[in-house]
Formats: C-alpha cells, structure tokens, sequence
C-alpha cells in the first residue's frame, strides 16, 4: 500500500466534517457567564425547588470550591475557567406542549434533524397518533416498531417527555428530574447523591451544585418496563456548559432498558458538558444503560469540541441484581468517564461494554470500575479502543475485590486497534484483590488494523474503505450486539462515518 | 511540601550527613553529580502513599526511624567479622558454589561484607577481558566515566536521587570487547550492622560489543539482630552491540532488612538483556525497579520475575520498558505465590515510541492467593504510539484448582505436598528460563522449602 494514499485517506478522515454541527435558532433564556452562589440560587428558584434541593446545592458548591482538577490524567489538561461558562439555559418556551402547534417549529426540525423517528417526534409531542407502529425492513417485511419513551434535554432543561400516561398505567415515573423534585420528593431526597456523593469529585461536585435537569426513572417492585426509555441530550446554546443529572431507580425484581444519546454543534470553543448517572438496582432487578456519545469533536486542529467530564455510577444494591452500561463513544474532544458498578448484593452481576474511537485531535479516556463487596459477584468487562489520526485512546479501569467477596469473579478483555502511525493506545488496568477465592482475569492487546485482512477483501473486490468498515465493525461486534437494535445500527453507521477513509 | 512527601526524621538527618559524604569524595566530577542528585531528593523529598509510584508501598515506616549511614570506605574487615560472615554464608545455605563447582561448571565468588569488597572471601575471574573494582576504585577508568550516572533516571525518583547523592560503595564490573566469560559471577553481600544502618550501593556494569557474562547477586544479613537495615540500592547497566548479559538477582533475607533497588539498563543493537527478579520470603520490604531502555533497533529484553510471599511481607515490583526504536522484542513474566498476610504489587508498563514500528512487546503476571489476608495489587499498563506493533497483556488473579489438588489426594498425595507440587509447577514457567542448572535447581528447592507449612 502507498504511503500517499495512506496520507490522503488520513487527511480526509481529519477533514470529515461533523454532521450534527448545526445550531438551531430558539429564543433562550440565559443566565450570563459566572458562577458563586447566586447562580445555585437562581436556578434552585427557577426550578422552584424545595429548601432542601437549594441546601444540597449549596451544600456541593462549597464541597466543589475546596476542590482541584485532578492531575493524574495521561493527556494535558486544558485549563477550566468555571466563571466563563453560563450555568442556564433554557428554550424560552418551556411550558409543556399540548398538540404539534405549540411547539416552537424550530425545535421540531431539532429533532428531525437529531434523527429521532418521526413516530417518537409526534410521540415527544403529546400528539395522539393512531396509526400503528410498524417498520418496515429491507425485504419489505412488516413488523411492529419497539416502542421507545423519549425524554429530550435541550441545553439544560428536559423539552418534553413521551409516553408518559402509558407508563404511568404500569407505575413507572418517567419524567425530567425537575419535575421529579417537585412530584416524587420522597424518592428524589432518598437516592439523589447515593451512588455519587456530592464530594466525589470537582465536576460531580459541580454538577451537584448547578445541574439544571435531566431525567428520572422509578421502575416500582416487580416491574419490568414495557418500552425502551430514551434521552436525547443537546447543548446549542453559545458559552454554555450543560449539567444534567440522570437518576434510575429499578426496585425489587424491576427491568429496565435505557438509551442515551447527545449531539451538540460545532463551535470554535471548548463547551463543557458535566453529567451525572446514578443507578440503583434492588433486589433481583436489572438495570441496562446504553449510551451513544456523539458530542462535537472539534475540528481538525483540536479547535473546540465538548470536554466530556461525566461521572456514571451504578449500585447493584439487592441480592442478584444487574447493572449493564454499553457505550459506544465517538464524540467529544476529551472524553473523560468511568461508568462503574458498585456490586454489594450477593449475587450481583455488572457488565460494561464499551467502544471508544479517538480520531483528528480526540482524547478519549475512558473505562470502569467494578467494585466487588458481595458475596459470589461477578463482573464482566469489554473494551474496544481504536485509534485514528492523532486521537489518543486510553481505557482506564478498576477491578476491586473487598475481603468479603468470596468467590467474585471478573473477566477483562481490552483491545486496542490502531490505524495510521501518529495515534496512541493506552491502557492502565488496576486489579487489586484482597480475597484468596477470587478469580480475575485481564487481558489486553494491541494491533495495527489487519493489513492482510484488508488485501484479502480487496481481493474479493471490496474497496479498502469498505474492508476497513467491516473490520472495525468486527472488532466492536462484541460490544455492537449489546446494544438495543435500533441503537446498534445507528452506532455501527456512525463507526462507519467515524472512521471513513481512515486506511490506505 | 506538597501532601505527595513524606516529613520524617531521616530526611532530615539525611541534610546532615550528606555533607560528610560529599567531602570524602575525591573525585571533583563524582562530586558535582552528587551535589545535583541531592538538590533533586531535597526537592522530591520521600514519597507518600498519595504518590501514584508508590501507592501500595508506604514507605513511612521505614523513613520513620534513623539510620547510621556507613561512610568509611576505607574501614578493614576484621577478623572476627570475617569469620562471622563466613558462618552466616554457610549457616544460610547461602553458598550455592560448591553445588556448582561439583559439576563441570562452577562459578566466580564475590563478597562484600558491609559493602567492603573482601579477598580473603572471594574468587574472581583470572581473565583479562574483565576489570573488577569498587565504584570508588574506578573514577578513572574510561567505563566510569562514559556510564556513570547517564543511565539512571533520577527525575521523580527520590530513593534513586538519594543513592546518587550518598553511596558509600558498590562494585564496578566491566567485560571487555569479545570477552566471554565462561562461569557466572556470584555476588554475595553481607549485611551486618549493630544499630540501624542504611547501605546505599552503587554498581555500574558494563558489557561491551559481542560480550557475554552471567551475574547473580544474593544478599543476606544477620538473623540474630534486631537492628533495622535500608538498602537503598541503584545498578546502572549498559549492553553495547550484541552484548549479552543475564541478570539474576535472589532476594531472600531476614525480617530486618528492608530493600530498595533500582536497575537500570541501556541496551544498544542486538543486544540482549535478561533479569530474573527472585524474591522469597524474608526481607519486610522490598521495592524492585526494574527500567530497561531499548535504544537502538533489533533489542530483546527478558524480564523473568518470581515472587512466593510469606508473613507480612512487602513484594512491589515496578517494571518499565521503553520501545524507542524499531524492531525491538521484550517479554515480561511475572508468578506470584501470595501467602499469609503479605502483600504483593505488579506494576509494569510498556512504553512503544513513535519511531518504534514492528516491535513485540508481552507482559504477563500471574498470582496465586495463598490466604484470606493475602492481597495483591495488578497495574498492566501500556503506553503505545506506533501503529505497527503487537503488544499484549495478560494478568490473571486465582487460587490452585482445587479438583487437581483432590485428584492428588486420591493418588496418595497428602494435601501440603499436592500444594507443592502444584505450586512448583506453576512456577515452573519462569524457573525453566534460567540458564544455569544448578541455580534452577536451587530456586525450586526454594520453592519446596518456603512453602513448608502453608
């Protein structure tokens, strides 16, 4: 293969332009750049949230402001000024839409543009729709859509939330996490902060002081939710970091399946997003989180892009629960997160399934943490880096076993695949066990995409950037199948974008 | 000070005495890097738990308590000490030469009683392709002044600056061009002390183009004495062109003793290194840092590590290999047997430079939990920025099978020897690398020994 070609491809690849870089005209409400205690204030009023929301608050910007950046990170950090950045931001209309004429047509070509299926749109809208749901696939065959709940995030605050009466004849609370302070305060004060305190760390701590919405899921005992749950997050406005707070509770024997997808559009600045997932699963409930992170990568310099700062965290709080988080990362200029499982239950299962890509200038450092305190818990870690241009690739990871945990179990498998010569693959594995009955396994490698598999599709008349799709298909399959189908084929078409023309 | 450092008593008497050191140094060029290496320790000062390097090795109990630093260099062996540390070489079963000597092959004999070389003791090569001396005795020759001190890292490295700055003493080993040195040398050290003592060794081996030799190093101290004693010990190691050098070092010893020790290795083209890092139980602490820099193309580098832990002992072995240019090969095999309440740590990392196409590199660490205390600590890590290259690693944390260990019991095999049996296989994947018959049948006599009663 010639190295001209290689460059060209290289080239090319760093040229692909973002498509989800547009910017949609909606009169904000916002707040100016700054942060002190005014701003949690103002928020908390807005929100017209309870004393005790306001107190919590307060309580995590004090936390946040005896915090520093962390410096154990293996790319250099940019330089955060927490004062440049607008902690609000909402569509001026925010009040809940009744029918499609309410809605600020501008936020429906959002949509449309976002790719959210025309049946979830009208859905998303309140609007009463009688058809039936059905798709139609390749060879024409007729089957019902999956029903799918979506709660949209536009810049801070939750736009509108779908299917909610039908979830509610089940008992599922489905709804933005503002609502949920003001309707289910009990659930909110009991679980907010468990599985991340407020002192976690500074941007859990920040996020806990200004988060301005984000969604909230209660599966009551017994459970097992009818419809995939979904949140799309956008940041659109200029200067302005988002902050939002997802809370899922799964109560005894509850099921739930959760998708999460974010775009934002191509500014010239770095736009912050600090996010919080806390899951809990009780006794014998199961929890699987999806994520498909497509925030603006900035462009081929490194000039802007999301820094993607996100604290997930899981608890698997009963005996034989489960908690699943899959992701498939190809945004963001940093990308910065650890989805972890906190595994106290006897019995208890996490997994974690992940595909990271770090093209152009990204930084992706990402993995888990699989904490084992109870007895008989196993965890199960997939984690597939690749690297393109001059993205750096890290998978960083945790496997924990506490003096307790007879009989605890991991599996770690991480593999990197790298394509052209200026990119990087790290990995920083921490195994540590503290219980002779413990049983851990961790294996990782390294490699250059195939060469030979490329010639042997060539010569089966597949052109190189078709072989190069296949093969990164291939190699992310494993985590790819995890993944609820309509997701899995958005993910495999964005891996396939991604990394377009990316090898000669 | 930043919370990454540690306050303690030694730091300070440490100011003290390095102006006694310094002012015995004759040699002005030794002295000025001595100087330079303190200003680095003053400023990185002993590390804390919260630094990444040494979070599972605190090194505050050992910092706590002061040291009488050795600094006579010229002090006499007396005869009673000579007859001591002739006792205790034989009293440990520290004297695996006459084994070696009953076969066609024996090997050279090198002792240092406190860090004093002692004649009497040994019995050194008769060949002219090699030089022997102490570091001090060495300042002037060519060797010394091409590698000493370039090799050793001593940036973010307090033990390893504070070394620098303060050895007392160490051995200066260098084979000449095309010089094959046809028995392996045994350096054996004695460490005796009455009160608390700190030995800073400094050795410096050079293994010129096309040469080859087998160094082992053991040390041992005097069981009897309650008195606590820090090795603070550097190895800088240099392999020119198709050089070839394995390196083994046994580490077994007693409670007081607490060891640090760094080895760093410059390899050029076609050279091979090989370390084999034997640690039994023994010393309370042991902190091995093992840094090889492939520096040119076409390098193989083996890392053999063993590790059987008992009691409450420390076992922390931090591995670092950079790949900087292209088609360089290193392996790493780390097997660890974890008992009682003792702890071991698996640091290793892997760096592949840019320039780095086509290089190999492995690593792999395997441990065995003995007991409900025991614990281990596993950091694989990889740092890769070269695209044509096949690096894996494995690690894997477990127990015996405890079918195989029925299956020998049904066979008649009472359940400690079945232990043993399983273990020394285990073990079995290391072991088998080394080169010389009788050590390897040493360290598996070791094995058996150690695992007594577990």
């Amino acid at each position: 293969m010639e190295n001209n070609t290689d460059t060209e491809f290289l080239e090319s690849l760093a040229d692909k332009e973002y498509e989800h870089g547009f910017v949609t005209n909606i009169e904000m409400d916002i707040l100016p750049p700054g942060l002190n205690e005014d701003t949690i204030r103002f928020i908390s009023a807005k929100k017209n949230e309870p004393q005790w929301m306001l107190e919590w608050r307060l309580k995590a910007y004090n936390a946040f402001l005896k915090m520093e950046l962390p410096t154990w990170q293996n790319f250099k950090m940019p330089e955060m000024n927490f004062q440049g950045i607008s902690y609000y931001a909402a569509p001026k209309n925010t009040p809940k839409y009744n029918s499609l004429d309410e809605v600020d047509p501008e936020l429906l070509a959002t949509f449309e543009k976002l790719g959210i299926p025309l049946n979830e749109r009208k859905k998303l809208l309140g609007v009463k729709d009688d058809e039936a749901d059905v798709i139609t696939d390749e060879d024409g065959n007729v089957s019902e859509r999956p029903l799918v709940a979506i709660d949209a995030v536009f810049d801070s605050v939750s736009v509108a939330t779908t299917y909610k009466e039908e979830l509610k004849k089940h008992g599922i609370i489905f709804c933005s996490i503002s609502e949920a302070i003001q309707d289910h305060p009990e659930l909110v004060k009991e679980y907010i902060g468990s599985v991340v305190p407020q002192t976690d760390n500074i941007f859990a701590a920040l996020n806990s002081a200004v988060f301005s919405d984000g969604s909230f899921v209660y599966i009551p005992k017994g459970v097992r939710c009818p419809m995939e749950l979904s949140t799309y997050f956008r940041i659109n406005a200029e200067n302005t970091g988002q902050f939002e707070r997802t809370l899922i509770i799964a109560d005894e024997g509850a099921y739930v399946s959760y998708l999460e997808g974010c775009t934002a559009p191509q500014r010239d600045e770095h736009q912050l997003h600090a996010a919080i997932v806390e899951i809990v699963a009780h006794k014998d409930a199961e929890v699987k989180y999806s994520t498909v992170q497509n925030w603006y990568p900035g462009d081929k310099d490194g000039l802007g892009g999301v820094y993607n700062f996100v604290t997930k965290r899981g608890i698997c709080k009963g005996a034989n629960s489960i908690i699943s988080w899959t992701q498939v990362e190809t945004g963001s200029a940093i990308t910065w997160k650890y989805p972890s499982v906190i595994l106290q239950g006897d019995n208890s299962y996490g997994e974690f399934y992940s595909v990271a890509v770090a093209k152009g200038k990204q930084i992706a450092d990402t993995g888990t943490k699989m904490i084992h305190i109870g007895k008989n818990t196993r965890s199960r870690i997939i984690s597939k880096g690749i690297s393109a241009g001059n993205g750096q690739n890290s998978y960083r990871g945790l496997v924990s076993i506490g003096a307790k945990a007879d009989n605890a179990r991991n599996f770690t498998q991480c593999d990197s695949m790298l394509i052209g010569d200026r990119c990087g693959a790290h990995t920083f594995p921490y195994i540590d066990a503290k219980n002779p009955t413990a049983t851990l396994e961790h294996e990782a490698t390294t490699s250059k995409i195939g060469e030979d598999q490329i010639f042997y599709l060539n010569a089966r008349g597949i052109d190189t950037e078709k072989a190069v799709e296949m093969i990164v298909n291939g190699f992310a399959k494993e985590v790819l199948n995890k993944l609820p189908m309509e997701f899995a084929v958005e993910a495999q078409k964005l891996l396939a974008v991604s990394l377009e023309g990316s090898v000669g | 000070m930043t919370t990454k450092q540690l306050e303690s008593p030694l730091y300070e008497s440490l100011q003290a005495q390095f102006e006694i050191v310094s002012l015995q140094d004759q040699h002005e060029a030794t002295k000025a890097y001595r100087t330079q290496a303190m200003e680095t320790f003053r400023a990185l000062g002993f590390p804390s738990i919260k630094n990444e390097e040494w979070r599972f090795a605190n090194v505050l109990p050992l910092v706590k308590t002061t040291y009488e630093v050795s600094a006579d260099k010229n002090a006499q062996i007396s005869e009673e000490t000579l007859a001591h540390a002739q006792s205790l070489i034989a009293a440990h079963k520290e004297d695996i030469l006459p084994k070696l000597k009953g076969e066609e092959k024996g090997a050279y004999r090198l002792v240092t009683i406190n860090g004093v070389f002692s004649k009497e003791l040994s019995f050194l090569p008769d060949n002219a392709g090699i030089t022997i001396s102490t570091i001090g005795e060495a300042v002037d020759h060519p060797g010394y002044q091409e590698y000493f001190g370039k090799i050793v890292t001593l940036e973010n490295n307090a033990f390893a600056s504070l070394n620098s700055a303060m050895f007392t003493d160490g051995l200066f080993i260098e084979l000449k061009a095309n010089t094959v040195l046809d028995m392996p040398i045994h350096i054996i050290k004695v460490k005796l002390a009455s009160g608390n003592a700190l030995f800073q060794p400094r050795n410096l081996f050079i293994v010129r183009k096309n040469a080859q030799m087998d160094v082992i190093e053991t040390y041992i101290s005097d069981a009897d004495n309650e008195a606590a004693i820090l090795i603070n010990g550097v190895s800088e190691i240099a392999l020119e062109e198709n050089a070839h050098f394995f390196h083994y070092d046994i580490q077994k010893g007693c409670k007081n003793i607490r060891k640090i020790q760094r080895n760093e290795a410059v390899q050029q083209k076609h050279s091979n290194y090989s370390n084999y890092t034997f640690t039994f139980p023994g010393s309370s602490f042991t902190r091995n840092n093992l840094t090889i820099h492939l520096n040119d193309e076409a390098i193989e580098s083996h890392l053999y590590g063993l590790y059987l832990t008992a009691g409450e002992q420390l076992v922390d072995n931090h591995t670092e290999v950079h790949h900087k240019k292209p088609n360089g090969e290193s392996n790493q095999l780390y097997k660890g047997i974890i008992m009682d309440k003792s702890k071991a740590v698996f640091n290793g990392k892997i760096y592949v430079y840019e320039d780095a196409q086509k290089t190999n590199a492995f690593q792999q660490s395997n441990n065995v939990l003995f007991s409900e205390q025991a614990t281990v600590h596993a950091k694989p890590q990889l740092e890769i920025f070269a695209d044509d290259v096949k690096c894996s690693h494995g690690t894997t944390i477990g127990q015996l099978n405890k079918e195989a260990i029925f299956y020998l019991k049904s066979r008649g095999i009472g359940e400690e020897q079945a232990k043993q049996l399983m273990v020394k296989a285990f073990a079995f994947d290391v072991a088998e690398k080394i080169k010389i018959p009788a050590l390897r049948s040493y360290v598996e006599e070791m094995i058996i020994e150690e695992m007594k009663g577990h």
